[in-house]
Parts: C-alpha cells; structure tokens; sequence
C-alpha cells in the first residue's frame, strides 16, 4: 500500500465502526465522494464485539428517542444496509431483586418515560409468566414491549457490502498517524508516510481513540476508556425468551436464536485504548456470572464458551459528542456514545444530515462543551 | 505473595522434566495437568495394570514414579481455564475451583491432533490417530473390528502395529507420504537406533499381518453404509492432493486419521508472548531461545508445544526450562540458591550444558518426523466446497471462500463473517486448516498476514456453575451502578 | 489376546465390568474406562448431533479438545472422554438447543 491518493475526497472518515460506516454510507449516497480510513478492520472495535442489546431499559434516558428510531433501522436493515445482523425484536425487562432496586427500577422507568419510551411496571406474578425460567425471587419488573437484540459480529461484514455497493472507499489496517491541513483540504497520513488521503471535510469517529486523534487536531478532549466484559455460552435449549437487565445497570442477557446466551453489563477488564482488552479480572467474571446465574437459575448448567473485552468511549458527563468541532472548517466528530451499537446507526445518519446541510431531525451533542474544565458542565441527568 | 516459585502447566514429558529440574534446584513447584496422573500423549498411563504393557510404559511410570518422588505438589484432573499477566492460574477441579500465582511459569502443553477435512470426516466412527493411540494405550479398546489407518506421519505405522498386536484387524494404511519422503528421514533417524529399530519392528508387524501399505493415497471421502464405513482412497501428490488415477473403496468399522499435529499456543498467545509461524515446527510457536524463553519475563514453553521435536526432545527441553527458570529467579530474587546437590549456579550451568547435548541430540530425530507430519502447502486445496471446515458450527469450505473473497483478511475477521471458530473447541481442531485456506485465497499462501485466532478464556468451556461456586445475591460485589 | 465378545484388549478377565445407562439403554464397561471409548466399544458411536445440519457426531479426538463427545451426565453437560464410568451412571444425549427445541 504505497499511494498518495491523487484525486481528493469529499470527505474523509476516520473511524470504521457503526457510526462512521452510518455517516459515511449515507453521505456517499447523497453523491459525496468517501474515504473511510479504519486502523483494524471495519467494525472490529467497539461496534464488532459489544452485546448487541437494542434496549431502551440500558439506554440514558436523554438517548432513549434516539434509541426509538435507531431500533427502527437495525429491524430492517433489508432497507438502507442491504444485510441483516440477526435483528430480533423481544420484550425488555429490567429486574429488581431487593427493595433499594425496586426503588431504582421505579426511578428509571420514569425517566425513560420522560423521554417516550413505553415502560410499564410489572409484580412478580406477571414477571413469571412472562418469563417463567426467571428467578421466582424476583420482586418486580420494568417491561418495554419494544426491545430486541442483534449479532454485532455480523455488523463488518453487512457495512463492508453496503460501502463498497455506495462506492466507498476502504482503507483498512490504515491507523491515521497524523491529520494536516494542506492546500485549503485536510491530509490524513498512515502509518510510516505510506499512504497520503486528502478531503475537503473530515468526520472524526475514532471511539476511544477521538481523544488521540481529536489531538492531531490540537483539540483536547479527555475519552475515558471503559473496558467492558462479555461473556457467551454454548448452544443451549430455550431458558429466556426477553432482553433481560437488573435495576441497578449491570447485567445484561439474552439468548440468540441459535441457542447462545449472551452476558454483558458493563464490568470491567483490564486493558487501555493502547494494548487493548488485556484480560479478566476473575473476581468481575465471577460477579457478572453470579448476577446472570442468579436471574435465570437454569444458567448454571450452561457451558461458557468465550469471554472477551471490547472499549466503550465515556466523555466526562456521560453523554455523546456529534458535531461540528469549534474552530475548524468542516470538520465533524461522532461517538461516546453510552450503548452506542443501540443508537449508532441513527446517530450515523444524523451527522450525515447535518453535515449535507440540512436540519438533523433531533439535536445533536456539542463537542464544545467537553473543552472547557470539568467544573463547568452542567450536571448530568 | 505468590503461591509457588513457578507454575508448569502440562505434566507429559516436557512438563514433568521441567517441574523435576526446577524442584531440584531447590524452588517451589506446582504442576497442573487435566489427566489423572503424569505421562501427557506419549506416556499416558494405562487405566488398569490388566492390559498389556506397551513399549511407553516403562518409562512412563519411570516418570510418573520420579515425580511422585519430589517435592512438586500436583494438580491432576485440573482443568486450567484461565492464565493471568501475573502468572496467576485458575483451574477447576474434582474438589471445585482452584487458584494459585507463582513467580514464573512453564508452559508445555503438548500439540493437537490436524485432521485437513475430506467428505464424511465428520461421520460418527472416523477419529483421530492420536484418539485411536489413546484407546489402545490407555483404555486397553481396539478402535474397530477392523480399521482403516490413514493420513501421515510416524503415527500411521504406530497405530496399525498396536491394532495387530491387540489382536484386532487392519484393513490398509493409506500415507499421503511416498517412499522418498520416509527414505529422506533415514540420515536423522541413524541418531536414534532404539526407535529406528521399533519403527522396523512395527513395519515387520504390519506386513506379516498382510496389511496393504499405501503410499502416495488420500482419503477423499467416507460415508456410512449398513456394513461399516465405506472409504474412498485415491491417488495423490507429494502435497496430498488427489491426482488422476484409480480410486480403492475400503470397508472398515472405524477410520483413524490424521495429518500431523500442531503445537498449542493458546497459552502463550494469551499472554501476549511473541510468536512466529513455523509449518516445520508445526504452526504458530512463542518465540523463544534454546532454553525455553519466551519474550515475556519468567514465561517458558518447553515440549513440542514450543516447536514439534518429539518425546525425547520434549523431556530434555523440559529439564532446560526448568533450569532457565531457576537460573532466573535467582537473578530475579536476588537471592543466592540454596547449596543443596545440584543447586549451586556452576552446577546449574553445567547441567545446563548437558541437557543442551542431549537436546539437540534428540530433537534431530524428531524434527526429521516433524516433516512428515509438517501441513503440506497446497494439502488444503483438495477440500470440495461442500465439506464442513468448522466441525463445531457447521461452516463449509465454501463459506469460508465467499467470506475471503467479499473481504475478510485474517482470522478474526474470518471468525466475525463466518462463525468459524466460534464454538466450543475455540478453533483448535479447525484453526490451522482454515488459516491455511485464508492464507492461500487472499496472501498467496503466507500464513502470517492471516494470523491466528485471538486466544481468550475460558482455555476450556466451563460451566457457569463450576465459575460461581455456592454464593447468595449479597455475596456479589455489585460494582457502581450504571448512569441513569 | 483380544476378548471375542468385545472390544478390549485383555490378557485376562481380571478388569471389573459395571454398568450404566446412555439414554436409557445398558451399557457395560471396564473400570477406569471414559464413556466415550466404553461407548464406543459397545457399537454407539454416535452421541449427539450438529447444530446447523443436525448430522450423527461422536467422539473425535479423545482427549478433551474437540468438544464433540459432549454428553449429560446427572443433568450436567460433561465430555464423555473426560468422564470415568461409575456403575449404574446415567448417561443422556444434549438436549436439543436453539430457538427450534
């Protein structure tokens, strides 16, 4: 690979995950002409190996309209991606075992109603026939008709088709090593000199690697980088039929069509943005399998299969960045986004309006804000 | 405060070798195997002293016996399913969850077996060699009332000789291997005249038993019939691949097969040691010098899971490790080893030196076997669009092809678009053979651009239960609560 | 040398017989033997099924690598090559998994 591009891009994305893939598909399509530049291989960060819940219950609850219409889009990729991910609608529940969860359940079932999502609150009884292999120690349940799941590994390979039929163009194992402006048009260089992209407009969607990138830039905006913990089992008979999660945030479950059983909620490995998922911490493994085996009693018997870490991007309030960046022309940014794969593609697609001109249909995240101190940000809620 | 001085994980030759000489020079040493007892492949102990005793066992139970004599403590029938930076070790076994840290560790967990795909392989009655060994060695069973042994490598004459004398049936022996493979191995296996006359020993066995010796013959295809297993054997070039000519149809009531074997770098590659691609070694092998050393501090790999060399080889580079690993925790702790028989550093070395000789001594027979079992560039060729790669998840050849030719450059990406890899043998039995079909569709054949699989925990499937223990909802250390 | 009426190498009957049960039907084996190879030796070689196509799978490698000699033993999902026999053991074939059981 030893090119210097020679014709410009309209717009060059730096980032290969859902959202960059989202906004550059659909800038391609309205006629741009797109470099995506991807430092592994499409959807192989974040995007590739999260747990695919499409559920309002985890969502922020300022997300949740976001989520709505993002839920729209991975139910039918047949429309504007072309290939499925295994998006299946199931009912979400959200569980609490002791009085201070029900306290928390009650809290954000009403915030989320807040922003439009249909959370209704159920007792034990109701729970278990809906879900009869949950644990009859349950004490209530937030339910959300609307909820569902996808097989994010299947998500590289529908965006990798999608982009090369929109005349994208894919430079993957291409990690950007510096960002210039040069003749009125941002350069982005690979690693050692070998690959030169120019174009008129960047989109910076490197999640949790914005906080590097954004600083080839001279931007200073602080990414932490969580390092979430997914646990798969092998096939298994029917146990669950819903999404399930706890109260409290932390675990999250669902079996896919083949079987498998799917455990995440966010406890965390040991690793960085540098070396990566690094490895387990076994006393978080034991915690995540204790939660998942105390909700569905019939999970004991199942054979855990793999367990990995994927990077989740977190701004200092929590909530997303997707906009223009202040003081540079034509330059966006998109990610930090908490349950990211959930609202990913209709983030995508935002930025893409907004980037075309015209008004995106809901308000989008001021990078600005994350530049000033700490201190100064408005409480998150 | 660790446990142990230094953790060994795989208690066959390499293994015990290493534990022996590192308890020797007076440090503190666990062993850990998921076998009952000490002896790996090669050694593997009989379950009864009722069956007869094979040429292995004598100095299996040499080296069974020598470690029961030692100080190591051992952790047979654990099953290691997590390795941590810091060399802590998690195992289950038959009293519950078990886990200990040392200061070092010595990886020598062995090989598997490769068996490169053909129609029907996956046909109840087909298994491997090493399988077929296992039956006979260790459970005193015939694979069959008559068996067709096939594939390559030392293994094929090994088994068939053991089937004949266990007085069952053998219906052929089909090498992919010609005469002029095995007469090139003729100058090495000269270094060892025990073993070149047991190879003579099996070889007469087999002829005297009248047994078809095929050579330059694959297996193309086998299915299931109401009289046994119906096998097709055709003709095929030095790479295995099938060639015009005529095809043999074999009946037999258990086909054992395989196509060399493959070092197991699950470990090694979990830890993040560096490795390097070595088809004469076998496959992917931590990168390490003479001793054992890894590019991580105070890991080893020692055995043919370091490189395929051979039993021999296998204990003379454990004993290596072993002492490696002593020489460098003394250097490490700063302390001054005890003067206890063998322990002092220019007896350390010495040994060293020693065990070096004897190492390159072996090792040069078992490397020249190593090529006969070494995956032939262009074996994989041969297999037909329709038969299963991915024995766990069901993936063809031909998925595997449509997914190299919409894009997937390595492994990883292969796994994502195919599911190849993802099931519960976590791409040990299909790893090799579907790295070679990537690597041959899409980096004309090198192997490293394709990569291996990312090597994650469990090391093997676990239960949920066999992870959590007994525990209530209060026990779990419920970290901070999500943002609402 | 080779015991007619079974498998077993034995140069003498001296290894204890038991039994057990795979799926409700008898089974003997020698102590000391995994269910995969008394199995085996008994003529059932097929122990479960494949996820997508749902062909006959039986033992492979024998030595706890594979996976596809899993088997139930006492509702527990155990490899039938890493599991000794134990006289009157109950040994059932993996219940069907998937959206589809």
């Amino acid at each position: 690979m030893n090119q210097a591009m020679t014709t410009a891009f309209d717009v060059a994305v730096i980032g290969g995950g859902v959202m960059g893939c989202t906004t550059a598909l659909f800038l391609a399509r309205a006629g741009m002409r797109v470099a995506v530049v991807e430092r592994d291989s499409l959807c192989r960060g974040a995007s590739g190996v999260n747990a695919g819940t499409l559920t309002l219950h985890m969502t922020r609850a300022a997300l949740v309209p976001y989520a709505i219409r993002a839920w729209d889009m991975w139910m039918n990729t047949d429309a504007w991606l072309g290939q499925s991910v295994l998006a299946t609608a199931a009912p979400g529940l959200s569980l609490a075992f002791t009085e201070h969860e029900k306290t928390l359940l009650q809290q954000r079932a009403a915030a989320r109603r807040g922003y439009g999502a249909q959370i209704d609150l159920l007792d034990r009884d109701a729970s278990l026939a809906l879900e009869p292999g949950l644990n009859p120690a349950v004490l209530q349940a937030a339910y959300c008709a609307t909820d569902g799941f996808a097989s994010a590994y299947l998500t590289g390979r529908a965006y990798h088709a999608a982009l090369r039929e929109a005349g994208v163009h894919i430079f993957e194992q291409t990690p950007a090593t510096r960002i210039d402006r040069v003749a009125g048009m941002y350069r982005v260089t690979g690693p050692a000199d070998a690959i030169h992209i120019d174009a008129t407009r960047l989109v910076m969607a490197g999640g949790v690697w914005l906080e590097p990138l954004l600083a080839m830039l001279d931007i200073d905006i602080p990414v932490k980088t969580l390092v979430n913990q997914l646990i798969v089992t092998e096939r298994m008979p029917p146990v669950m039929q819903s999404v399930l999660s706890i109260a409290n945030g932390l675990l999250s479950m669902k079996q896919f069509a083949n079987g498998s059983v799917l455990i995440g909620g966010g406890w965390q490995g040991v690793g960085d943005r540098v070396r990566g998922g690094v490895e387990t911490v076994p006393d978080n493994l034991i915690g995540n399998l204790r939660l998942a085996q105390h909700v569905i009693p019939a999970l004991a018997q199942a054979r855990v299969a793999r367990i990995w870490l994927g990077l989740e991007a977190e701004t200092a309030d929590a909530m997303p960045m997707i906009g223009a960046l202040p003081g540079l022309p034509d330059a966006w940014v998109i990610g930090c986004v908490h349950s990211g794969y959930t609202s990913g593609p209709y983030m995508g697609k935002l930025l893409a309006q907004a980037m075309l001109g015209e008004e995106p249909e809901l308000p989008l995240f001021d990078p600005a804000r994350l530049m000033v101190p700490v201190e100064a940000l408005a409480q998150p809620h | 405060m660790p446990d142990f001085d230094v953790l060994v994980l795989g208690g066959g030759p390499a293994g015990v070798n290493a534990a022996l000489a590192a308890s020797a020079a007076g440090l503190k040493v666990a062993l850990f195997d998921e076998n009952p007892a000490a002896g790996g492949q090669v050694y593997r102990a009989p379950i009864s002293s009722a069956m007869p005793p094979t040429g292995d066992l004598l100095p299996g139970d040499a080296l069974r016996h020598e470690l029961d004599q030692s100080a190591v403590t051992t952790y047979f029938n654990h099953v290691v399913w997590a390795v941590t930076a810091d060399y802590r070790v998690d195992a289950a076994g038959p009293a519950g969850p078990v886990h200990c840290s040392g200061r070092a560790l010595i990886v020598a967990t062995g090989t598997t077996e490769r068996v490169v795909p053909f129609d029907g392989w996956t046909t109840p009655g087909v298994i491997g060699l090493a399988a077929a060994t296992i039956l006979l060695k260790s459970q005193g069973i015939l694979p069959g009332r008559s068996t067709l042994v096939a594939g390559c490598g030392p293994l094929l004459a090994a088994v068939a000789a053991k089937i004949i004398e266990g007085g069952g049936k053998v219906e052929a022996i089909a090498d992919i291997a010609g005469l002029g493979d095995w007469g090139r191995t003729m100058p090495a296996m000269v270094s060892r005249p025990d073993l070149m006359r047991e190879g003579f020993h099996w070889v007469r066995e087999i002829w005297s038993a009248g047994v078809p010796m095929l050579s330059r013959q694959t297996l193309v295809k086998v299915e299931q019939a109401h009289d046994g297993l119906h096998a097709t054997l055709a003709p095929c070039d030095a790479a295995g691949r099938p060639i015009a000519g005529k095809q043999r149809s074999v009946v037999a009531d258990c086909i054992a097969v395989g196509h060399g074997l493959t070092p197991s770098s699950e470990i090694t590659r979990l830890l993040r040691a560096e490795h390097r691609y070595s088809r004469q070694a076998g496959g992917w092998i931590a990168v390490a010098d003479q001793d054992g050393r890894t590019s991580r501090p105070r890991l080893y790999v020692a055995g043919d899971g370091a490189g395929i060399a051979g039993a021999a080889a296998a204990g003379h580079h454990g004993t290596l490790a072993g002492l490696a690993c002593a020489i460098d925790l003394g250097t490490h702790l700063g302390t001054h080893l005890g003067t206890d028989l063998g322990t002092d550093a220019a007896q350390l070395r010495s040994r060293v030196q020693a065990a070096r000789q004897a190492h390159a001594k072996a090792a040069r027979f078992g490397r020249s076997m190593a090529q006969l079992m070494a995956l032939r560039p262009g074996h994989t060729d041969s297999i037909e669009p329709q038969t299963i790669v991915c024995r766990c998840e069901d993936v063809t050849r031909a998925e595997i092809d449509a997914a190299c030719d919409a894009g997937a450059h390595d492994m990883n990406q292969l796994k994502a678009w195919t599911r190849c890899g993802m099931g519960p043998c976590q791409g040990r039995t299909c790893g090799d053979v579907a790295a070679e079909l990537l690597a041959a569709r899409v980096h004309g054949g090198l192997r490293e651009p394709a990569g291996c699989l990312s090597a994650r925990t469990p090391l093997r499937p676990m239960t949920v239960e066999a992870l959590t223990g007994n525990f209530s909802y209060d026990d779990i250390p419920i970290p901070m609560a999500a943002p609402l | 040398m080779l015991n007619d009426e079974t498998m077993r190498i034995d140069n003498s009957n001296r290894a204890t017989t038991i039994r057990f049960f795979f799926d409700g039907q008898p089974a003997s084996a020698r102590v000391g033997e995994s269910v995969a190879a008394a199995l085996f030796a008994s003529g059932t070689k097929s122990l479960r099924a494949s996820p997508r196509e749902h062909s006959p799978r039986g033992m492979f490698c024998l030595m706890g690598s594979c996976q596809e000699c899993l088997v139930m033993v006492d509702a527990r999902r155990v490899l039938a090559c890493r599991t000794p026999v134990a006289d009157g053991m109950r040994v059932e074939t993996v219940p069907e998994a998937g959206i589809n059981a």
